[in-house]
């Protein structure tokens, strides 16, 4: 998938960041060339010059821009066409009407007849004025209750997060008290300093089973009823395999020979001063004569400690 | 002679490079599963040369060559005009991992895979030799997860002020841009711009620098790290390939590496680095904090394999399970046709 803005011919591969947006025409173009053309709030079209306006653009959500000017017009189209099926005295009408309904959107999306469409669009408004502006309020009550439903929602979420966090501060209170406790016998009992702290220690055990036993019930579902997990392992976290961490060790290298001197020392001491000093080509390329000498010095070096082993 | 080519059972027919074909094989004397690597003679008249010069590097580099993750040269005979080697035996590759959607990489594995490579290729850059094509298909794992550094055809020894090398190494998408101006003296570097583009790959699970012509792969190196310069890159101008580019905006890792941490994208930037020079080494990057820091690498034998290299292992488990797993699944011969 190459998307690329028409305009300035940025592809998703040079901005990955790219986000192409779609006006009523269908024609996409990328956010910033939207930025750039639309500075005044409006202007045309850069591909069917029909004029557009700068808060009618979205991102485009379907790879083909025509998906996106038929989802427009048709929920331009369906704002006035929104009779129900209860509206109808019969089935046969109510498909009819939908018929009806597909064909004008057909029509705007791929630009056949338009004139005859509007005009067709321009009668149905007049002729069912009352009737959609009925339909508006009803549908305008589904919304509402939906609302109420999230709202509520909302609430038994905020209700949840109090509680944690509650449970949270009362645990802290909880643990400095116990430890508060402990030093306060520590210093004070006659006892065995051994003892107090096993007893404690108990304690904390027990009350941390209850606990334990009392967090066990979670919620496993969601708020349709669909159980957390299980159906579909893929999503699963993957488990974590700790292993230890990872400390840089320098591999071995068996001379058998002089130290060879450090990187620094090869120009402070003069070593430099006997190889070639590289062209700036040979930099550019990445060799260095630094490098070379160190080779050389090596091959000299290396080995000369080198004693045959004597068999026994 | 004679003996040696009895000493290696064929097992099965394994693959076909340019040079060479490998085949899978048993050791009789001491029972090791092993690749053996048969050198391909060519023409008549290549063959008048005397064997083939990849293979002669093969050779003469990894007799002297033993480290954990370097490819192990076990053996070599000669039958008739042919010669072969012989190799440890490897169940997979990275190419196969990263292109196995099925298989989910974590920053823990691809720290496992990554500090492997970078010390074979530390061992390697330590004893004066490049390696020069590096790419994952070059990467091969065991049924263990030990990750060794294998063909090396192209490896040739580096540091000598006198002696001009070719240009013309690496597979094309993972060759550094010194190499793509046409440099004759370079070092190490070469290798690490392709660990880096190894790792991109590892992250982003496809190529990331997928040029289709030398030039178009200068122009996708570009894209994202912008223009060489004077500035950036001391002396570009003077190699022997240069030609001047429209000017590219330099895109942020962070933009195409989305998921990678900050330690991460450190390591990507140290080897995505137009000028060679300032390249870091295998050393310099290993020590980066991206290594020492949490997750800890994944222990070899815990990183995820190809789910056929797991089973190929249940198969070479004695021959009643196999049959019991065999009745089982009703048969496996479709499925050994498809791995």
């Amino acid at each position: 998938m190459d998307v690329i803005c028409p305009r300035c011919k940025t592809t998703k591969f040079q901005n990955p960041s790219l986000k192409m947006m779609v006006n009523v025409c269908g024609h996409a173009l990328c956010e910033s060339c939207v930025d750039l053309l639309f500075l005044k709030g409006s202007g045309a079209c850069p591909e069917c010059r029909i004029p557009l306006r700068r808060n009618n653009f979205r991102v485009q959500l379907f790879e083909d821009s025509m998906v996106e000017k038929e989802v427009d017009i048709r929920k331009r189209i369906l704002r006035d066409f929104n009779k129900k099926e209860e509206d109808f005295a019969s089935v046969r009408e109510y498909n009819d009407y939908l018929e009806d309904v597909e064909t004008i959107i057909f029509n705007l999306t791929h630009d056949i007849d338009i004139v005859n469409t509007n005009k067709k669009i321009d009668e149905y408004k007049k002729n069912n004025k009352e009737q959609i502006m009925k339909s508006k309020s009803k549908m305008s009550r589904d919304e509402y209750e939906l609302e109420e439903m999230i709202e509520f929602e909302r609430q038994q979420e905020e209700i949840r997060r109090s509680e944690l966090l509650l449970e949270q501060v009362e645990a802290k209170k909880k643990k400095i008290r116990e430890k508060e406790a402990l030093i306060d016998e520590l210093m004070f009992s006659s006892t065995n300093a051994k003892n107090i702290v096993e007893t404690f220690a108990q304690q904390a055990k027990e009350s941390k089973e209850i606990e334990n036993k009392q967090s066990v019930k979670r919620p496993t579902q969601f708020s349709s009823g669909i159980q957390f997990g299980k159906q579909s392992n893929t999503f699963l976290p993957l488990p974590i395999e700790e292993g230890p961490l990872y400390i840089y060790q320098p591999p071995l290298v068996i001379m058998e020979g002089p130290l060879l001197p450090s990187e620094e020392e090869l120009s402070r001491v003069g070593y430099l001063r006997h190889v070639r000093v590289e062209t700036e080509q040979e930099r550019a390329g990445g060799f260095k004569s630094n490098v070379a000498c160190m080779r050389a010095l090596q091959d000299a070096f290396a080995g000369l400690y080198h004693t045959k082993k004597v068999a026994v | 002679m004679e003996s040696k080519l009895k000493r290696y059972e064929k097992i099965e027919f394994l693959g076909e490079g340019q040079f060479a074909t490998v085949y899978k094989a048993k050791d009789v004397e001491t029972g090791n599963i092993v690749a053996v690597k048969k050198i391909k003679l060519g023409s008549r008249i290549e063959a008048a040369d005397g064997i083939n010069r990849t293979a002669l590097r093969e050779i003469k580099i990894l007799q002297e060559l033993s480290h954990r993750n370097l490819i192990g040269l076990l053996d070599i005979f000669g039958h008739g005009s042919n010669v072969s080697l012989v190799f440890d035996f490897m169940d997979t590759d990275l190419e196969v991992i990263i292109k196995d959607n099925t298989i989910i990489l974590t920053t823990a594995n691809i720290k496992t895979y990554m500090i492997q490579t970078l010390q074979g290729l530390e061992y390697l850059h330590l004893n004066w030799i490049l390696h020069r094509d590096l790419k994952p298909n070059n990467l091969l794992i065991n049924g263990s997860g030990i990750l060794k550094v294998a063909d090396f055809g192209l490896a040739k020894l580096y540091g000598s002020p006198n002696r001009l090398n070719t240009h013309q190494v690496v597979t094309r998408w993972y060759r550094s841009p010194e190499l793509l101006y046409g440099a004759k003296q370079y070092g190490v570097c070469v290798d690490m711009w392709a660990v880096g583009c190894i790792l991109a790959e590892l992250l982003l699970r496809v190529p990331f620098l997928p040029g289709e012509s030398d030039l178009d792969q200068l122009t996708k190196i570009f894209q994202v790290l912008g223009n060489p310069t004077e500035e950036n890159w001391p002396g570009v101008k003077t190699l022997s390939d240069y030609i001047e580019f429209k000017p590219f905006q330099p895109v942020p890792l962070k933009h195409i590496f989305t998921a990678a941490g900050d330690d991460l994208l450190d390591v990507i930037a140290s080897m995505f680095v137009l000028d060679p020079s300032k390249r870091k080494t295998c050393t310099e990057v290993l020590k980066m904090p991206f290594f020492n820091n949490k997750p800890a690498p994944t222990i070899n034998s815990k990183l995820p394999l190809p789910q056929n290299v797991r089973k190929l292992k249940e198969l070479e488990r004695p021959s009643l399970k196999r049959k019991l797993l065999d009745s089982a699944e009703g048969g496996t011969l479709s499925k050994r046709l498809f791995t």
